[in-house]
């Protein structure tokens, strides 16, 4: 995490050594390769997510939304924003 | 923010590696879960060995350790399934050892992993007084999360660290079996978590089983929510946490920032009036923390990061001025 109380002394080392530059480079190569991954099997999912998106639009006109702990309220039909055509990306 | 979007990824699909850095003892193996590109803080799942042994020792950055199986001898004491241990950078701690090994979690806050020998602490070392180590399992209760808004019944927290200054915490969380919220939520910060055990749902990323884990920079989507079965699950998060619901599948991360701040201007009009009169390219200052000096530009703002290290920032949808006097108009209730 990169905020914190301990800013300043949240690492007494900042400047990394040789050893864990070379370390973090391989790290960080591997995390590329396993983005990819998510991404690809995120893609995959898309067709059964639209499914799962059609479902809560459904229910929450229905059985309702969850507004505050168990508090719920059935959402109006106009209080629903139109898609127009928007892409439904979910990884960043 | 230097850690990408990692969501989900499961890590009993991977197998472990040796640790290698120079420092640490041998007997350790890791699974990377998310690094940051920049100071190479990280989150990995650790095993320890049978028959590991570590002198008394401390990391230059600040760490968290949560262990999820085995024995973990800390000083005289030994400690099991559970435990969580919360240490300043510099602060040493006691001789470690397991006997049948240890499945942990290790959180590297600031910097990549280090360990350096010493039974004293480093002289620069933080506030040594938050060393802290926790059962937590039997050592304490579970409670109702008490933000507003709320998650939905049966979602419950037990609370391993809150920093006093940001509010950025680690907790442990359980949902109940059959647990469901149907509303969407983000948050101004990023969120991390880990399931000890169970599976949950969300209706982005589809199930999320034992050994899941996601790193999430703030303002992305995640929900509506479900567990069969339940689940015990571990989470952080770099700054106060707000759950900001909305029933939009489709918003954008962009979106949802400026959706954040338009409930800034609405719920806090004093503050984000004093936002816009005043310089704003710095941390305030604080009388109760006078020696502060980092700035807010580290921190994301309408930029994410991408895995490959690249990112990108993304025009506002809407136009703004930086007025000398901007008056924020508030409806009188009276
Ligand atoms: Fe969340």
């Amino acid at each position: 995490m990169t905020l914190g109380s301990t800013t300043i002394r949240g690492n007494l080392r900042p400047k990394m050594t040789k050893d864990e530059a070379a370390w973090v480079k391989q790290e960080l190569a591997e995390q590329i390769d396993r983005y990819k991954k998510i991404v690809q099997e995120m893609e995959a999912l898309t067709p059964q997510r639209e499914k799962w998106v059609a479902d809560f639009l459904h229910r929450i006109q229905t059985r309702g939304y969850h507004v505050h702990a168990g508090n719920r309220r059935v959402i109006p039909k106009n209080e629903i924003r139109p898609r127009d055509g928007r892409p439904l990306q979910v990884v960043y | 923010m230097a850690r990408p979007h990692i969501e989900p990824f499961v890590d009993r699909d991977v197998g472990f590696k040796q640790m290698t850095l120079p420092g640490f003892r041998k007997g350790i193996h890791f699974k990377m879960l998310s690094i940051d590109k920049d100071n190479g803080s990280c989150t990995m799942t650790v095993q320890y060995e049978p028959g590991f042994k570590q002198p008394p020792g401390f990391s230059y950055s600040e760490l968290e350790l949560f262990v999820q199986e085995g024995d973990l001898k800390i000083g005289n004491k030994v400690y099991g399934k559970g435990t969580y241990v919360f240490a300043p950078s510099g602060t040493a701690l006691p001789a470690m050892s397991s006997q049948k090994g240890a499945l942990c979690l290790a959180f590297y806050n600031f910097g990549p992993p280090s360990f350096e020998e010493s039974d004293a602490n480093h002289d620069k070392a933080d506030d040594t007084q938050q060393l802290k180590i926790i059962s937590s399992y039997d050592g304490l209760d579970w409670q109702v999360p008490t933000l507003f808004p709320q998650t939905a019944p049966g979602c419950l927290l037990k609370i391993l660290h809150i920093d006093p200054k940001t509010f950025g915490m680690t907790f442990l969380y359980c949902m109940t079996p059959g647990f469901w919220q149907d509303n969407i939520s983000y948050h101004d910060v990023a969120e991390e978590a880990y399931h000890i055990w169970g599976t949950s749902w969300m209706m982005q990323f589809g199930d999320l089983p034992t050994g899941g884990y996601f790193y999430r920079p703030a303002y992305i989507n995640h929900g509506c929510f479900a567990s069969d079965l339940g689940i015990l699950a571990i989470g952080r998060t770099d700054g106060d946490l707000h759950n900001y619901f909305h029933h939009d599948p489709f918003s954008t991360p962009e979106e949802n920032h400026e959706r954040a701040a338009a409930k800034l201007a609405r719920m806090k009009p004093a503050l984000y009036q004093w936002i816009l009169t005043h310089e704003h390219n710095h941390l305030p200052h604080d009388f109760e923390f006078p020696d502060d000096t980092y700035n807010t530009d580290d921190y994301d703002s309408g930029i994410h990061m991408h895995a490959d290290g690249t990112s990108h920032s993304h025009k506002h949808s809407g136009s703004h001025s930086h007025l000398n006097t901007p008056k924020v108009s508030r409806k009188k209730n009276r």
